[in-house]
């Protein structure tokens, strides 16, 4: 009896274990509760598997349909809706990137802007403020020197690593899902590195803000998004202040007056006189409210007004940015000075970087949408609103729109958009859940879904870069090719985001840069780029040109139709007079960086094979590299088979 | 519009059939049978936008040299007309603005009024942050984010026809500014060179890569690149015609070697060509001047130079073009009356831009700019905005592009033009 006790604990006890470790461990779900409808669509496995990684990662590495089958398309879903699939490598690649671990307020005393150093450096009297801009060279080498003394660096520096990053992310990362949708939410929540304020707050708005909430509750994103320095800049509200008659300086208690300076100064960044003087004046600020109905919740059509807009404005004024910044900061000093419990007593909000300043705030009575907000309603009254905005009908289609745009087709069905919506309402805005219905429909899976949509430029570079296994060193050449195709990811200046439509990014000049791109990666001309296309196909050398055509579309473009792309590209190969041209161009071309080919080898086997064949192994002996094969692939990924996806 | 698209594509293959145009690219072709133009070659009417970016000191670059508060409020940076010593003078324009001397290329333009002047132009929305001025500016909605497209792309839907060929709308820019958002088709390229497919070192190989993306994308079920694909190629041979590298300005136009001098080069190039350009779009950066600016010289003298030489350089080359060309700067805003304690001037409100063409009706410095009193500077500060942009922007495109419904180019706008364009 006890021996059997003895057992069964130290079973059970393994049994705990197991589940503990298991929770733990990294991997594909035992029993995911769905079966996608695939079959019925007419799709095979692999077909359904190619659609499934086209619309939820940055596109197929080689082998990973087969992977994808082989584990069931519903497995892997969850996996990645999961988040659960191991990043070592990735991470240990993104382990240089020491700025990107930073807070925003490291980042402010770290990293800043070219203007802000050089008020600092005049101040301190290191650079002469009659010499600026006068003496390019010797004013450039005193600011220089004057950022390497006190341990800051360029913004510039901030944004390459983050770029870095992001490319490194999409390209790499075994949760391509959370990557995606990082993608998607932060192109829903835009915010610009070209608005100067805001710029230097991006990193960590993407860290800390999307991704972690990229598939949580709709509600907790547009919240954080809310009080994000990158938001409350980007969109002013960190300016907008209310209107209230206790607000003017004079006959306040002493106490309050303290305060009130706060409110007056600039209170979240360091000193920019300029700006500073023009801002103060300014009262309600507009913008947020307008945009956060228009474009995060509502959408344009969904029934607010420009009342709504004002009232929600009331709402939201005093939500601003704790104050950050070493230099000259009025602000901060006073917030140190108070502490956070008298903050709290009177009222304030500090939550990271954000504050919720009492003396800004309108604390009249609003109505937003009929809603009613009584006076005095402070901080939890602007909850209320963007809780309120979250959980609206309006917001429940809207966003399962764009879902069904984003990762359907250009013009989704209404009925899939209706069963999202239904599902986003009835599970509180879960994210994950509104995707798993969209997956779970016969529309996602129908021939009017599979490859309909037109890859960005970012798409298509991370996407090449995935089906070669290309090795990054330099992801931010691949940033200025995207930026030439058209997507200067993060640059994006309205809060509209990129448009996500086919004919927004097919254009004649763009189109001709895909093309270019195609080439330029296939044949490693992109510095910091490592194409090696020999051993993607395991050393085999393809028998003939005709064969390279086969064997890389095949491995370019998984589970599509290739009959029509390879016999518009037969001519091409076989072209009679293509010995000539190649030997000719070879001539002038320096080696491409690839890997060497096994020319004797070659030769031998050229001696006992066919004329064509013979052409190809020839084209290779000579040139001493796979220039062909380079060609062969890249016009391969310039083709408008491989724009779509 | 596709559908438009269709039926001009059918129309051009006709007149190909009866062998007419044959061996003309498939968009000229296409125009041949639009009913809206007379003929594919007929020239068109080209309005240049030149952004300042950084905001442009109006004061300096036209200064009412008459205000004794202005010589007060700024001893460092005021600039006389009277020619005293060895410097140069402002150009006295009327008797009271006065040109920087460093744009004294402008002056035979301005005496044959072919130049015209419009000081106090700004936007009503007193924002003093580059980016949202230049935000507002460029949508043309001065009080709302959330506008899709931007105003010279809804210029390029109203110019009565569908986008005939490629290049009808071109931003010299590597990406797309602001002011071409939108649905209507329009291209940013840093450099015309890269209109073409490229094998660095390999013609060859781009030869014979370029003959195999035209087959593909000919070939394609999707009407989307089929169709942009084929303009594409278009695109690309028209341009290979000219030697665009090697290209020499006419007239002895000199351009400067700057960012602006080589984007209004290929602008001419583009209308030279007469690949159709209607809109096109260049920028000037380097205006945000709150260091030292300088007065005759330095930061300032140098970018007004350039300004000028960069539309001079346009201007003579382009020769018997001129009368099709109209070229209009920008510049969000101005800087404050008041010079600051580094030598330089602060973000301010009111600035003044320029309108280059031969239906400009030039020689007139339009505007209201009020004694710089402190009572009347907007905020106590800025030279106040006396002219709505809008009202400058609608003039120009009425009249020289033929564009007047202001409800779509600028919607929320219910001001009165100010006719700086003849007729």
């Amino acid at each position: 009896m006890k021996k059997a006790v003895k057992y069964w604990c130290g079973f059970v006890l393994l049994l705990c274990v197991f589940t503990v470790l298991s929770a733990f461990l990294p991997g594909y779900p035992a029993n995911p509760d769905l079966k996608f409808p695939y079959k019925k669509a007419g799709l095979t496995p692999e077909q359904a598997a190619a659609h499934l990684l086209s619309r939820f990662t940055y596109g197929a590495t080689p082998g990973e349909v087969e992977e994808v089958v082989k584990i069931g398309p519903e497995k892997w879903f969850a996996a990645q809706l999961n988040v659960q699939m191991r990043d070592d490598s990735l991470n240990q690649l993104l382990d240089k990137y020491d700025a990107l671990r930073l807070s925003n307020a490291e980042v402010v005393a770290q990293y800043p802007k070219g203007g802000q150093v050089l008020r600092m450096a005049v101040k301190d009297g290191v650079v002469n403020k009659d010499s600026v801009k006068t003496d390019r060279k010797a004013y450039r080498d005193q600011l220089q020197n004057y950022m390497q003394q006190n341990g800051l660096k360029p913004e510039q520096e901030l944004l390459r690593q983050f770029i870095n990053q992001k490319i490194l992310r999409a390209a790499y990362s075994n949760n391509q899902l959370q990557e995606v949708m990082t993608s998607f939410w932060f192109n829903h929540f835009n915010v610009s590195v070209v608005k100067n304020d805001c710029s230097q707050f991006i990193p960590a708005y993407e860290r800390d803000v999307i991704r972690p909430n990229a598939l949580g509750k709709f509600n907790d994103l547009l919240l954080a998004t809310a009080k994000s320095p990158a938001m409350l800049y980007y969109l002013d509200n960190f300016s907008s202040s209310g209107n209230n008659d206790n607000m003017q300086q004079g006959n306040q208690p002493p106490r309050r007056r303290l305060v009130l300076q706060m409110q007056n100064a600039d209170t979240s960044r360091v000193a920019n006189m300029p700006k500073l003087k023009a801002k103060k004046a300014q009262g309600l600020n507009e913008n947020y409210a307008r945009e956060v109905m228009e474009l995060h919740t509502l959408g344009v059509d969904g029934g607010y007004t420009q009342q709504d807009v004002t009232q929600a404005a009331r709402v939201l004024t005093g939500w601003s940015v704790y104050p950050m910044g070493a230099y000259g900061n009025a602000g901060q000093k006073l917030m140190n000075r108070l502490g956070d419990d008298k903050l709290q007593s009177r009222g304030f909000v500090h939550e990271g970087d954000f504050l919720f300043n009492p003396n800004r705030h309108d604390n009249g009575e609003k109505t937003v949408l009929g809603h009613r907000f009584a006076a005095g309603g402070g901080y939890d009254e602007g909850v209320q609103l963007l809780t309120m905005l979250a959980h609206q009908q309006a917001t429940a289609k809207f966003i399962s729109k764009k879902l069904a745009i984003r990762f359907v087709s250009d013009n989704p069905p209404q009925s899939l958009i209706d069963k999202m919506a239904r599902t986003f309402i009835n599970k509180d805005g879960d994210i994950k859940q509104v995707l798993i219905t969209m997956v779970d429909a016969p529309e996602f899976w129908s021939a009017a879904a599979v490859r309909e949509k037109t890859k960005s430029p970012f798409e298509l570079a991370i996407g090449s870069v995935r089906a070669l296994h290309a090795g990054v060193n330099q992801p931010y050449q691949l940033f200025n090719w995207i930026n030439k195709m058209g997507e200067k990811i993060y640059y994006y200046q309205a809060p509209t985001g990129f448009p996500d439509k086919g004919q927004y990014w097919i254009n004649t000049g763009a189109l001709l840069n895909r093309m270019n791109f195609g080439l330029a990666l296939a044949s490693g001309r992109i510095p910091g780029v490592k194409v090696d296309l020999a051993a993607l196909n395991n050393h085999h050398e393809p028998e003939s040109a005709q064969a390279a055509l086969t064997t890389y579309s095949k491995l370019i473009l998984p589970g599509r139709p290739l009959d029509e792309t390879i016999k518009r590209l037969t001519p091409m190969l076989n072209d009679p007079k293509l010995m000539e041209k190649v030997d000719e161009a070879s001539a002038k071309t320096p080696a491409a960086t690839m890997a060497p080919a096994n020319d004797g080898m070659m030769e031998q086997q050229a001696g006992l094979k066919g004329k064509r064949k013979n052409n190809f192994i020839a084209m290779q002996a000579t040139t001493g590299n796979n220039s062909m094969l380079a060609q062969v692939v890249g016009v391969i990924i310039g083709s408008p088979e491989y724009q779509r996806r | 519009m596709v559908s438009r698209r269709g039926f001009l594509k059918s129309g051009g293959l006709a007149l190909l059939g009866v062998g007419l145009l044959g061996g003309i690219p498939g968009f000229l072709a296409e125009a041949a049978a639009s009913e809206k133009i007379l003929s594919p070659y007929k020239k068109k009417k080209t309005l240049v936008c030149i952004f300042q970016r950084g905001a442009m000191d109006g004061l300096m670059a036209v200064t009412p040299f008459t205000d004794d508060y202005l010589k007060a409020a700024r001893p460092n940076l005021f600039m006389s007309a009277a020619r005293s010593g060895a410097g140069n003078p402002l150009i006295d324009l009327d008797g009271r603005f006065g040109l920087h001397p460093a744009m004294k290329a402008f002056e035979p333009m301005f005496r044959e009024k072919r130049l015209g002047i419009v000081h106090g132009i700004g936007s009503p929305n007193n924002t003093r942050s580059h980016f949202d001025a230049q935000d507002y500016m460029e949508s043309g909605t001065p009080f709302n984010k959330g506008t899709s497209s931007g105003w010279l792309n809804r210029a390029v839907g109203l110019l009565g026809h569908d986008a005939l060929t490629p290049f009808t709308a071109v931003s010299m820019t590597s990406a797309m500014p602001r002011s071409f958002y939108g649905d209507n088709p329009s291209v940013a390229i840093s450099n015309l060179q890269d209109f073409a497919i490229q094998m660095r070192g390999n013609p060859t190989g781009a030869n014979m890569a370029a003959k195999s993306f035209e087959d593909l994308y000919d070939q394609t079920a999707s009407g989307l690149l089929k169709q942009t694909g084929k303009e594409s190629f278009e695109a690309m041979k028209m341009l290979q015609k000219t030697d665009i590298k090697n290209y020499a300005p006419a007239n002895g136009a000199v351009y400067p070697n700057s960012a602006l001098g080589n984007s209004l080069k290929q602008i001419a190039q583009l209308i030279k060509m007469d690949v159709g350009l209607e809109v096109a779009f260049a920028e000037s950066n380097g205006w945000d001047t709150h260091f030292n600016q300088g007065t005759e010289n330095g930061i300032f003298a140098r970018n007004v130079a350039d300004l000028s030489n960069s539309m001079m350089a346009l201007w003579t080359d382009l020769g018997t073009y001129q009368d099709d060309v109209t070229v209009m700067t920008m510049t969000e805003f101005g800087r404050t009356v008041h010079q600051n304690g580094t030598g330089g001037t602060d973000h301010g409100r009111a600035s003044c831009n320029f309108i280059l063409g031969n239906d400009v009706n030039g020689g007139l410095v339009y505007g209201d700019v009020k004694p710089l009193a402190i009572e009347n500077l907007e905020d106590g500060r800025d030279l106040a905005v006396t002219t709505d942009f809008r009202s400058v922007f609608s003039a120009v495109a009425d009249k020289h592009l033929e564009i007047n419904n202001d409800h779509i180019l600028f919607p929320d706008w219910k001001g009165d033009r100010v006719n700086v364009m003849r007729g």
